[in-house]
């Protein structure tokens, strides 16, 4: 396959998004399935490039002027690549959008795969930001008043991703990917590179945009913003362990961003079990499996980086399943929320063993984490739990949701938990294979099983005679009856009251009436806008004052 | 005298001195044509001036003693700058060219009538065209000739009505 | 001929234009094809090709050639989407006449010619007329020019290193008040037409004008190079603070405009501070995007704000995107290059400067939203701007070729 045809993951997206506008403004009604063609043809274009070779491609183009038009098709690539396109098929496909919101998603989805294809820093954040201004006019146009990511937040991000490139570029001479080299990422580049990745995603304890987007009255632009924006975050750390020749600059960076995952699961994991609908409680659901991916991730270790993604996979599955899910009580609601938990047999379950085993065989500080991550993920079971019978929510509008689908994505996950080791072997470690090495002589899977440094899960052998006892116990239990009721929270958290009181603080925090006077913002306007001639002498006077300094 | 007169006449007279003593400064450097242009630009200004409007002298109105202070303190420093501080032959052009630039800006910063204003951006011209004999590569007629139009033109452009967006 | 041709095409343009004002369709279209001989002039003029056919050696720089043409086209799109109500006419005399200005400063053979030229179009602006007094609109843009005279006559005389300095302040503070920037704000009425206005200075005449100065000031005192550069950054991050907080904090609409415009000329005070390569790229880039982004924009939210229109439509959220300098648009290409060349420099600088930058986006969304409703035309105008303002964001190598970078 020649190399041009690296461009078809993204040009495909952004055909659509031109053909469904000229089919809006022509009246035609057929948008939804130019979007529904249009995206699942990008998936597979893409399938049709990786399968075959299943090695790295690349392609260069030429300069564009602040760097060069590299893309590249790796491992990493293609999994990130279909962890955002196909929720975002699925989204496109089966649920209705005006031409005007299906035109700005096909865009940000074009925009998204670029972030990911992109084979330098620099090409990353420009193609991230555009993302990530397309989300939010698409969660603009869909509703201007509802809530949406602080577009500051994501401004700032990308920026500072573009500034990590421009570091990268001056002190290592490039920013491209694969040939920066490894003294270039020093700690405080690292930090940046950080700091963009958790504001890109979102990763933080308290209740950030991921969570927030579940409020708004409709879910169509927030499940395509989640989709798209969500993964790349953690895409950035992945492709940080690249720049680093397969870990981070110093230890103490995985230990606190692993740190920052379990905090992040945990945050989610308490406002969860404090949920007073079950919208609120399925909002926390992707944070939460955020939380437990950043934690992997962050490890710094083979199995702690495959579990991440593995989970992250999972997220993506949800960021699928959850805006097509109704709000009332029923057997789909009943499987999302059981396969999100990580009840097992599930995926979900299985990534999260992985994810605590690799702490456990990390030691040290990490393993205390392990430890934590264990509390987290009982209290997040806890939750789920109670979530069951809790009221639905204001509900979203039903021509969005498709229950069946919802259920059947759900169920696929808890279906695909024995086959974990065969998920890990085509989709997690071959991306890990390509950022970091692996310890030689220890496989890390097989089709049925997980080979760890200390152990071996049989997956398959484990998980399948629990698969088919819950299936019989599903069937055996007969048509549900879900008594919903207001339900008190677990555990109350006086500090997550005292955070969301002190933000209010800071948010309606004014300047108190006796000192205002001393900060008049018309006279100071009016003082320099004026035409002063003093002001201008005294501006005059500083200058030469400040040159024979 | 710009910046000590108000009136018409006092304004020309002192666009008058300025495009003498550059004229001059010019011609000793040469600049023969250069000169004439200034003269014939200033010349014309006066004309302008003397043409139109109320006929007044307008020197040293109630209030003109911190004009008075700036005109002599801008001479001396002047005086200093281009004697003192700078060297090389062709002080009294650099004196000419600070005195008239900085005394012309302090004219525009006080002044708010039009005419005034204008006559300063005239004397402006005047002095930036005796500027370029400073630089170390002739400049050619074309400062001077520039110079020479805008100073004839500044006291020529009518004082507009005021009209909104 | 062809740098005459610049300059005497879009001035005929001009005055024929104004002449057959009782006739606009002929004046626009007389005017359009004087002006589109001008824009080809400009673009035969080969960077570096003197022409001596008035006795003085004219050329122009690959740079200014950008700019020009960037005007020129920032001209057409303004008049072609003019909004309704407009007399096209007479926003074609005007910008044809400050196009003609521009391409005379852009050809002057030395900081003379220049200095001349701005007080000639100072003295010319001031005549249009508006609701400020004739004193008060040729306050700032002839002091510029006194202290650009004072500048130039330091540079050349022989004397104390000092100096040199001293002239590199009198040219930076003679390029901030004729740009009308922080600390030498040109007096601004909201409600006046944007032609008379300080708009004219800051946005259509400032980008070659800036230029100019700036390349000439580095030939005039090298020996003053740095204290030159740090001015300009100093300036520069004063207007980055200024500029975007004021516009975002007040009252008026056009006055928040008016201070958009100042922070995005502090980035290009920076830029060309920086004194390197990316400096000069990005300085180009953020000068496009004020001529063919900010400035339209700005001329198409006049009607809206006057009738205190605002709106939150899809194209209000781009429009505020492409201010903000959010990728894919022209300014996010700017900002990458101007924190690299920071980083280059000296990297608290690019800190610095990553932090001011955080500051655009309210004031952006304030500003987007005072679009309005864009419809018919001036959505199409709207578009245009979008549109070029990706393809330099995404693209913007050509445009850097053009200008010699």
């Amino acid at each position: 396959m020649p190399s041009i045809a690296l461009l078809a993951p993204i040009l495909i997206p952004l055909a659509t998004a031109g053909l469904v506008a000229v089919c809006g403004v022509a009246g035609w009604k057929i948008d939804r399935i130019v979007l529904a063609a249009g995206s699942w043809a990008a998936i597979l274009a893409l399938i049709v490039l990786w399968a075959p070779v299943r090695s790295t491609q690349d392609l260069s183009l030429g300069p564009l002027g602040f760097s060069p038009l590299d893309l590249r098709l790796d491992a990493v690539g293609f999994a990130f690549t279909l962890m955002v396109m196909v929720p975002a098929a699925v989204l496109l496909t089966l649920q209705p959008r005006a031409w005007q919101e299906g035109t700005v998603a096909a865009l940000g989805l074009a925009a998204a795969v670029f972030t990911v294809e992109a084979g330098g820093v620099l090409l990353t954040a420009l193609a991230g930001g555009a993302a990530a201004t397309l989300a939010v006019i698409q969660l603009d146009v869909e509703d201007p008043r509802a809530t949406r990511p602080p577009w500051g937040m994501l401004l700032a991000a990308w920026l500072a991703l573009s500034w990590v490139g421009t570091i990268l570029q001056v002190r290592g001479g490039t920013a491209i990917y694969a040939a920066v080299p490894v003294s270039a990422l020093t700690v405080p580049v690292f930090v940046l590179l950080a700091a963009s990745a958790l504001a890109a995603s979102g990763l933080f304890p308290w209740r950030g945009w991921p969570a927030q987007l579940w409020g708004r009255p409709a879910l169509r632009a927030s499940g395509m913003a989640v989709a798209t924006l969500y993964p790349l975050g953690f895409y950035l750390l992945v492709r940080a362990y690249e720049l680093g020749d397969g870990h981070f600059p110093q230890f103490w960076l995985q230990a606190v961003l692993a740190s920052l995952g379990v905090l992040v699961a945990f945050g989610a994991a308490a406002r969860a079990q404090a949920a007073t609908t079950r919208r609120e409680y399925l909002g926390e659901v992707i944070p939460g499996l955020g939380g437990f991916t950043l934690m992997g991730i962050s490890l710094g270790t083979p199995l702690g980086l495959v579990a991440g993604l593995a989970t992250l996979a999972v997220a993506a599955v949800l960021a699928a399943c959850l805006p097509l899910l109704p709000d009332r009580a029923g057997p789909g609601s009943l499987v999302a929320i059981a396969a999100a938990a990580g009840l097992p047999p599930g995926l979900a379950f299985g990534v999260r063993v992985i994810g605590l085993e690799a702490t456990f065989e990390a030691g040290n500080f990490l393993g205390l984490l392990g430890v934590a991550g264990a509390a987290t993920w009982m209290v997040s079971i806890i939750a789920a739990a109670r979530a069951i019978g809790l009221p639905a929510g204001h509900g979203h509008p039903v021509s969005e949701t498709v229950p069946r689908v919802a259920m059947g994505l759900a169920a696929a996950t808890f279906i695909a938990g024995p086959a974990l080791g065969l998920v890990l072997s085509i989709f997690a470690i071959p991306a890990q294979a390509d950022v970091m090495p692996a310890l030689p002589g220890v496989p890390l899977g097989g089709v049925s099983s997980v080979v760890t440094v200390s152990t071996v899960l049989p997956a398959l052998v484990l998980f399948t005679p629990v698969l088919a006892l819950a299936l019989v116990a599903y069937i055996a239990a007969g048509p549900l009856a879900v008594h919903s009721e207001p339900r008190p929270a677990l555990i109350a958290l006086p500090a997550a009251r005292l955070v969301a009181r002190l933000r209010e603080q800071l948010r309606s925090a004014a300047i108190p009436t006796k000192y205002r006077s001393l900060v008049d913002l018309h006279a100071l306007e009016a003082a320099a806008t004026g035409g002063g001639p003093l002001l201008w002498l005294a501006a005059l006077v500083a200058l030469a004052f400040a040159v024979t300094r | 005298m710009i910046v000590l007169a108000d009136g018409r006449r006092g304004l020309a007279l002192g666009i008058g001195l300025i495009a003498v003593g550059l004229a001059v400064l010019a011609w000793t450097t040469g600049m023969w044509l250069g000169g004439a242009l200034l003269l014939a630009g200033g010349s014309v200004s006066i004309v302008a001036l003397l043409r139109t409007g109320r006929q007044d002298w307008g020197l040293m109105p109630a209030g003109s003693t911190p004009r008075l202070i700036l005109a002599a303190v801008g001479a001396v420093v002047s005086l200093w700058l281009a004697a003192s501080v700078t060297t090389g032959p062709g002080a009294p052009l650099r004196f000419a060219v600070i005195a008239v630039l900085g005394l012309m800006a302090a004219r525009l910063l006080q002044g708010h009538s039009a005419v005034a204003v204008l006559a300063a951006a005239a004397g402006l011209a005047l002095a930036l065209a005796g500027a370029s004999a400073l630089g170390p590569n002739d400049a050619g007629l074309a400062p001077y000739l520039l110079a020479a139009v805008i100073a004839a033109g500044a006291t020529f452009l009518p004082v507009p009505e005021k009209r909104g967006a | 001929m062809e740098p005459e041709l610049a300059v005497a095409l879009p001035a005929a343009g001009a005055v024929v234009t104004a002449a057959l004002r009782p006739r606009p369709r002929a004046a626009l279209l007389v005017g359009g094809a004087l002006g589109a001989a001008g824009l080809a002039a400009i673009l035969l003029a080969a960077p570096g090709l003197t022409s001596d056919q008035l006795g003085v050696t004219l050329s122009i720089s690959a740079m200014n050639r950008t700019l020009l043409l960037a005007a020129a086209g920032s001209l057409a799109l303004v008049v072609a989407f003019a909004p309704p109500r407009t007399e096209r006419a007479s926003l074609l005399t005007w910008g044809l006449a400050g196009i003609a200005g521009m391409a005379a400063i852009a050809v002057a053979p030395d900081l003379d010619m220049v200095i001349l030229l701005t007080l000639a179009i100072a003295l010319l602006h001031a005549a249009l007329g508006g609701r400020r007094g004739l004193a008060a609109r040729l306050r700032a843009p002839a002091l510029a020019v006194a202290l650009l005279g004072v500048g130039l006559v330091f540079a050349r005389v022989e004397g104390s290193p000092l100096l040199a300095r001293f002239a590199a302040v009198g040219l930076a503070a003679g390029l901030a008040a004729a740009l009308g920037t922080l600390p030498y704000i040109h007096e601004f009425d909201p409600e006046e037409l944007t032609a008379a206005s300080p708009i004219a200075w800051i946005a259509f005449l400032g980008p070659i004008l800036g230029l100019a100065i700036v390349t000439r000031a580095r030939e005039l005192v090298p020996e003053a190079a740095a204290a030159f550069g740090a001015m300009l950054i100093g300036l520069g991050l004063l207007n980055i603070l200024w500029g975007s907080l004021a516009s975002w904090l007040t009252e008026k609409g056009t006055s928040a405009w008016h201070y958009s415009f100042m922070a995005d000329w502090g980035l290009v005070l920076c830029a060309f501070g920086i004194q390197v390569a990316d400096g000069r790229a990005a300085a180009v880039l953020i000068l496009y995007g004020i001529l063919l982004g900010r400035l339209p924009l700005y001329l198409w939210s006049r009607q809206s704000l006057r009738e205190r229109v605002q709106n939150d439509r899809p194209i209000n959220l781009l429009a505020a995107a492409m201010l903000a300098g959010s990728a894919p648009f022209a300014g996010f290409a700017a900002r990458v290059f101007l924190l690299r060349g920071a980083t280059q420099l000296y990297w608290p600088l690019a800190l610095v400067i990553a932090i001011g930058l955080l500051l655009w986006l309210p004031p952006s969304l304030r500003l987007g939203r005072s679009l309005g409703w864009p419809r018919g035309k001036l959505a199409v105008g709207a578009g245009i701007a979008l549109a070029l303002s990706v393809a330099i964001g995404i693209y913007p190598q050509p445009l850097l070729s053009l200008a010699g970078l």
